[in-house]
């Protein structure tokens, strides 16, 4: 989240799309109502079913899974061309007056540089001037500049193509758009809340810059009650991407590249440059964060002479890709030999379960960490416990995969932080000690640790080094305490000993360790932040600055600058996170210099443009985002049928990756979760099991009456990957959809079911396809095709 | 002090949170739900669970309607369990409202679940006993809300004291008003003598589109049982052992030998 | 020289006095128990009767071994149990039965017009209560309407019921000598035959002879 949920009571209008926070996060639910209550904000529902928020939204509006970005895209349209927008605020804080390159255009589907499979990205640049800054028209008329080219990219999203693409009505995309531009006002703000109804998309990270983009035209980032806001799925989600997931390294450092072996390389591939005079640019910073992360990992061995040890860090081949769906594909094709899995059941939350469970079946050695024996520690068995959900699933006897179920703790079995989607680092303390002999992860891993370093030691062997060298500076060396970790990753200052105040303190000279750098601060001499329980509200904004410790350097609502003009005014000044009294910046930690005059740098410090981005040309697939059709689509794409799916969707090629068709599957499934249940865990709990305990099939009322199904039918649901049985839950709350002149029925799946726990039933994955977002790899869960059939 | 609980609808998302503080306050056995065709936990209450979230789902308004609301005790100011139930002490009415059952006093029959005019109470197979949400009865005694308000995470459930609830209730209908559900209002029906258990409405003159019976009252048959029947048993009883004591007392027993015979001339010869 | 022997005209057979007995003490226990669940003043015979919850579990029982006794009684009695021009007499003369004037009233059969009343009453009123009864010891599978009426109607038709058996009660003990050794041991005297139930002793009599 840019800001964070109790600031989302602060918004005047709260667009959920691509999310059910009513169902999901109830409890930060609690803001949205608040909002609805104290503030009279209209709160507006855009989703493929009539969800729990649909039910407490003042409108609902129905959508084709999958065609967020057609919808986004006519916000855009509409705001623009209804002067719906915060003017000003575009001018100032976006980089809408940019100039790009000559030769940059879109037809057919695609935009300039597309050739063979490919784009070349050379058309999407900024145009710069001689000091290697982007050239601008603050007048924003000039044909080449970035809000006269979003103006004519979006000019095609006209009310009616959007009803045509997404199956709503145009009244009804109308009647939204009017809600949601009402925050376009200075003195209004709206907010974006969004789940995995976005993220799970061939074009999730495009959907997610298009919500940007309307925020950035209403002015809401950087508002209290503003900004995009991703709700996180699980209680610590976001820690583990703060600490490097894919191909991050903590802090959203990159993973070296096979082609950087120096560390110059690496830095200089990876330290921006600034784009104009006034930015302040601050990943520039990125050898500082670099360095103190070396030192963090390799301590006293990490020297000037040795790069700090950069050599140590695993490299990833250029080009290459360790995302899910291409290491599960690699693991079926018998490229690895093993995997550990913690806290992670890809059985039954991978796309394609049966790829899942074949790709598992080829590895020597399966380690799983978990609290109960979940389906992935029980893959070997799946056909003994579900035989009639795998019958192509292999014996146990055929199976020569070793499998290790070790009993972990669960989370209230340990202390430790939880990152919530506020960005809040939370620490929590331990309530019971784990049972029998379940054990605390880092106790699990710092075993591993050091009995395979015990064996490089020993027997020695290839790459050695990192493990070798590796600082490893814990009391018990066995079991490490999460406060040593935590201090190590705040960091340190190596000269005195002392804990750093903020990353600011941090050096590339190897004085300073620090384990995350947006996370230092968060365990300063004063001792823990993160374990604060404060409950002052100077700003009166709902901030509570002194409750935990947000990233980084407790800045509650990320791009604060912007919620005040070039000059320092708020837009709305009884809503300001920010005030400049002369000197310094008051109230919330400012996203800027905190000494800096309001005039002096441009808002956006953290981007080399100094300014938000409505062009982003780091994208894969274009700088501005396009509607594609999911990769199965019962539609051809209305914009532009000869670019349907998205131009550089990821597929993978093995005998069970299968795409299916409108002819064979006619129906758009969605698969979600329930409130009842958390993903495929709470199914072991007895309060959840009974909360939501059968599995079932929600089918919209007219296609049901079409085939004769009511409520409690069994049917059967088959995709080009599978199938799966359940009754039946017939419901007016999915309505028939008008696409392209025909009807669609959309087919909902909750999740949260499988062959081990208290309560059993399919797998859905079993359904889903591998097809994958080009930009994260992210799998596309929703908006595929199905059949369904009754069968009793 | 009557304490009651508001249930504001139009601020419950149906996240079943106070189904779940409930179970694991009253200490519950867990049971599997049973699908009914909705998101429902199980289609009605149960002895081993006394507060169900019903989804009731429509088309109004020219659109879809997905009305959720929470069922459980009224706690009702003139309660038909209680003016039903023929086990001193099973039924208690705590001076703060709440109505309270008391296993130990409790004889089965079920007679409660026959008064309650919303269908509440439950038996349990196994104890033969009748069950229903106490308004956690043992939290409210020590100054603390009941499990549901604590854990209500869009403050739709509020506690307290039910004149300031009806006040807070009644604001809110008016907002709601202004904000155009002309229809809004408080459901505090007057045929139980009102319920400490207050719920503000949408659609207020339509409470069955959220499962709440329209007027609700003590039933006809459990005040005649109550009332006019106990007069009437005992004047029979006492009248009947009355009567013929005085009639024997007049009388005396019949004679054949005192009260003639009507067919003396037919004298049985065997005797002879 | 022995007294000669007393003349025993049989009255109830053992079957019938078994009968008799087995639903005169069902009805005693469920009136007991249904009177304690019936007013919180009497609560304390279901007390004295192993308390509140055992009587609800076998108050119902002693219910249907009353129900079943009435029925066997029905098997048994009720082709006698129609009123003849005799009884339809009588029963205009109740007061003289009232005041002992025998002599103002036609003879009766082996049942006077008030003990058919009180069989058709019985009747009448079991039914009632059995079927109200039903209702309300399953009250979780029975339709709230019925439950609703059966409330009402299961104590009515006990107050109808007790009534008329606390007057029956009268009849066989203090206001007829005799007539309880009848259901105790089964027989009666000739006199107390011909002046009760004359047209009953005249058929023993005439039967007899032969």
């Amino acid at each position: 989240m840019t800001n964070g949920w109790t600031d989302v009571s602060n918004a005047d209008v709260v667009l959920v799309m691509g999310g059910n926070p009513a169902e999901n996060h109830p409890v930060g639910f609690r803001f949205v109502m608040e909002a609805k209550r104290l503030r009279k904000a209209k709160i507006v529902c855009v989703d493929p079913r009539f969800t729990r928020t649909a039910a407490v939204s003042d409108l609902y509006v129905p959508i084709r899974s999958g065609t967020d970005i057609a919808f986004l895209g006519g916000l855009i349209h509409y705001a623009l061309s209804e002067n719906k927008y915060q003017r000003k605020y575009v001018e100032q804080h976006t980089n809408a007056s940019f100039l790009i390159a000559e030769g940059f255009g879109f037809s057919e589907g695609h935009f300039s540089g597309w050739q063979d499979g490919k784009y070349d990205k050379s058309t999407w640049q900024y145009e710069l001037d001689g000091q290697g800054y982007a050239k601008v028209d603050p007048t924003l008329e000039h044909p080449r500049c970035v809000f006269q080219l979003m103006k004519k990219h979006y000019s095609r999203y006209t009310p009616e193509v959007v009803a045509n693409i997404c199956g709503c009505t145009a009244e009804e995309f109308l009647k939204a758009a009017a809600m949601i531009t009402l925050a376009a006002a200075e003195n209004k703000s709206g907010t974006v809340l969004y789940a995995l109804g976005w993220t799970h998309h061939s074009f999730a990270v495009q959907l997610i810059h298009a919500a940007a983009m309307v925020q950035l035209l209403m002015g809401n980032i950087g508002m209290p009650g503003g900004g995009v806001n991703a709700q996180r799925g699980h209680a610590n989600i976001q820690g583990s991407t703060d600490m490097g997931a894919w191909n991050y390294l903590p802090g959203y450092l990159k993973l070296p590249r096979a082609n950087q072996t120096a560390l110059v390389d690496y830095l200089k591939a990876n330290t921006p440059k600034p784009l104009r005079p006034n930015s302040l640019n601050y990943w520039g910073n990125t050898p500082k964060f670099m360095t103190s992360l070396l030192k963090a990992y390799y301590g006293p061995n990490a020297t000037a002479a040795n790069s700090y040890g950069y050599d140590w860090l695993p490299k990833i081949a250029e080009g290459a890709d360790h995302s899910w769906g291409t290491f599960f594909d690699e693991m079926d094709a018998g490229k690895m030999e093993g995997l550990i899995s913690f806290g992670m059941n890809p059985v039954a939350n991978g796309p394609n379960t049966p790829k899942m469970i074949r790709g598992l079946s080829k590895l020597k050695w399966l380690i799983v960490a978990e609290n109960f024996e979940t389906e992935t520690a029980a893959f070997w068995r799946a056909k003994e416990l579900a035989d009639k959900e795998y019958p192509h699933s292999l014996k146990a006897e055929d199976i020569q995969t070793e499998v290790f179920l070790l009993p972990a703790a669960c989370f209230a079995e340990k202390d430790g932080s939880f990152v919530n989607s506020s960005r809040w680092l939370q620490w929590k303390q331990v309530a019971v000690d784990p049972p029998g002999e379940a054990r605390r992860d880092q106790e699990i891993i710092a075993d591993l640790f050091l009995a395979i370093r015990a064996l490089y030691e020993k027997e020695g062997g290839k790459g050695a080094e990192p493990l070798l060298r590796m600082q490893w500076n814990y009391a018990r060396p066995h079991a490490p305490t999460l406060r040593e970790v935590a201090r190590e990753v705040n960091g340190v200052d190596l000269a005195t000993g002392k804990q750093l105040n903020g990353f600011g303190e941090l050096q590339a000279d190897g004085t300073t360790a620090c384990g995350n750098w947006i996370y230092s601060g968060s365990w300063p001499e004063a001792g823990n932040q993160m374990a604060r329980r404060g409950q002052v509200d100077p700003t009166g904004l709902g901030l509570y600055p002194e409750w935990a410790w947000s990233w980084p350097a407790n800045r509650r609502i990320l791009y604060n600058r912007a919620s005040t003009d070039e000059q320092g005014k708020p837009w709305d000044a009884t809503r300001a996170p920010l005030r400049w009294n002369g000197q310094r910046w008051a109230g919330d930690t400012p996203d800027y210099k905190a000494d800096a005059k309001p005039d002096s740098l441009a808002a956006f410090v953290m981007l080399p443009e100094g300014v938000a981005r409505l062009f982003a040309p780091d994208l894969v697939e274009g700088p501005f985002p396009e509607h594609y059709e999911p990769a199965e689509s019962p539609v051809e794409n209305a914009l532009h049928p000869n670019a349907n799916a998205n131009p550089l969707l990821r597929v993978y090629r093995s005998d069970l990756d299968s795409l299916g068709s409108a002819k064979d599957f006619p129906f758009v499934a969605i698969t979600y979760r329930l409130t009842e249940h958390f993903h495929y865990w709470t199914k072991h709990t007895s309060s959840s099991a009974e909360l939501q305990s059968n599995f079932f099939v929600e089918v919209p009322e007219e296609l049901a009456s079409e085939k004769g199904i009511a409520s409690g039918t069994l049917v059967r649901v088959s995709s080009a990957r599978g199938e799966l049985e359940g009754p039946a839950l017939v419901t007016k709350r999915l309505r028939t959809l008008k696409v392209s002149g025909r009807k669609v029925y959309q087919i909902g799946l909750p999740i949260h079911w499988g062959f081990v726990g208290k309560v059993h039933g399919p797998l859905i994955n079993k359904l889903t396809p591998s097809a994958y977002d080009p930009n994260c790899g992210t799998p596309e869960y929703k908006g595929f095709l199905v059949n369904l059939e009754k069968i009793g | 002090m009557t304490v009651a609980k508001l249930i504001d609808t139009t601020l419950c998302i149906g996240c079943k949170a106070c189904e779940v503080a409930c179970q694991e306050w009253n200490d519950q056995e867990y049971t599997l739900g049973t699908f009914g065709g909705t998101y429902q936990t199980m289609p009605d209450l149960a002895h081993n669970f006394w507060n169900l979230i019903k989804f009731n789902e429509m088309e109004r308004d020219g659109g879809t309607s997905w009305l959720m609301s929470k069922y459980q005790c009224m706690h009702c100011a003139e309660a038909g369990c209680l003016a039903a139930c023929p086990a001193p002490g099973a039924i208690v009415a705590r001076p703060n409202g709440t109505i309270d059952f008391v296993q130990d006093n409790c004889i089965g029959c079920g007679y409660c679940i026959t008064g309650c005019p919303f269908d509440v109470p439950r038996l349990s197979p196994t104890t033969k006993k009748v069950y229903k949400c106490s308004l956690c009865s043992d939290r409210t005694a020590v100054g603390l809300e009941p499990a549901c308000i604590k854990t209500c995470p869009t403050n739709c459930l509020t506690f307290g004291e039910r004149d300031e609830l009806v006040r807070i209730a009644e604001a809110r209908s008016t907002e709601l008003k202004a904000d155009g559900f002309a229809d809004a209002g408080v459901y505090n029906p007057q045929g139980v003598g009102g319920t400490n258990v207050l719920y503000v409405l949408k659609h207020a003159s339509e409470p069955e589109q959220y499962g709440l019976p329209k007027d609700p009252q003590i039933p006809l048959s459990v005040s005649l049982w109550k009332g006019p029947m106990k007069w009437l048993g005992t004047l029979m009883f006492w009248g009947t052992i009355l009567g013929t004591f005085v009639h024997f007392v007049i009388y005396g027993p019949q004679d054949p030998a005192k009260h003639g015979h009507p067919e003396k001339e037919d004298e049985p010869s065997e005797r002879a | 020289m022995s007294e000669p022997e007393e003349i025993r005209i049989p009255r109830f057979d053992a079957y019938e006095r078994v009968m008799h007995w087995m639903a005169a003490l069902s009805f005693g226990y469920a009136t007991l128990t249904g009177l304690a669940i019936w007013s919180p003043k009497l609560y304390w015979m279901g007390t004295m009767l192993g308390g509140g919850f055992h009587i609800r579990g076998t108050h119902p029982w002693s219910g249907v071994v009353f129900a079943v006794m009435i029925g066997v009684m029905f098997r048994r009695w009720a082709a006698g149990m129609g009123l003849d021009a005799d009884d339809r007499v009588w029963l205009t003369r109740l007061h003289k039965y009232a005041t002992h004037d025998h002599g103002a009233l036609p003879p009766s059969g082996r049942f006077n017009a008030g003990q058919k009343m009180l069989f058709w009453s019985q009747v009448a009123t079991t039914l009632a209560l059995f079927a109200t009864g039903v209702v309300l010891w399953f009250p979780e599978s029975m339709p709230r309407p019925l439950r609703l009426a059966s409330i009402a109607l299961h104590p009515l038709a006990a107050i109808g019921s007790i009534t008329s058996i606390l007057v029956h009660i009268y009849m066989g003990t203090a206001a007829v000598p005799q007539s309880m050794r009848a259901m105790l041991r089964g027989y009666v005297v000739p006199e107390w035959a011909r002046f009760h139930h004359p047209k009953w002793y005249r058929a023993w009599r005439a039967s007899h002879r032969s």
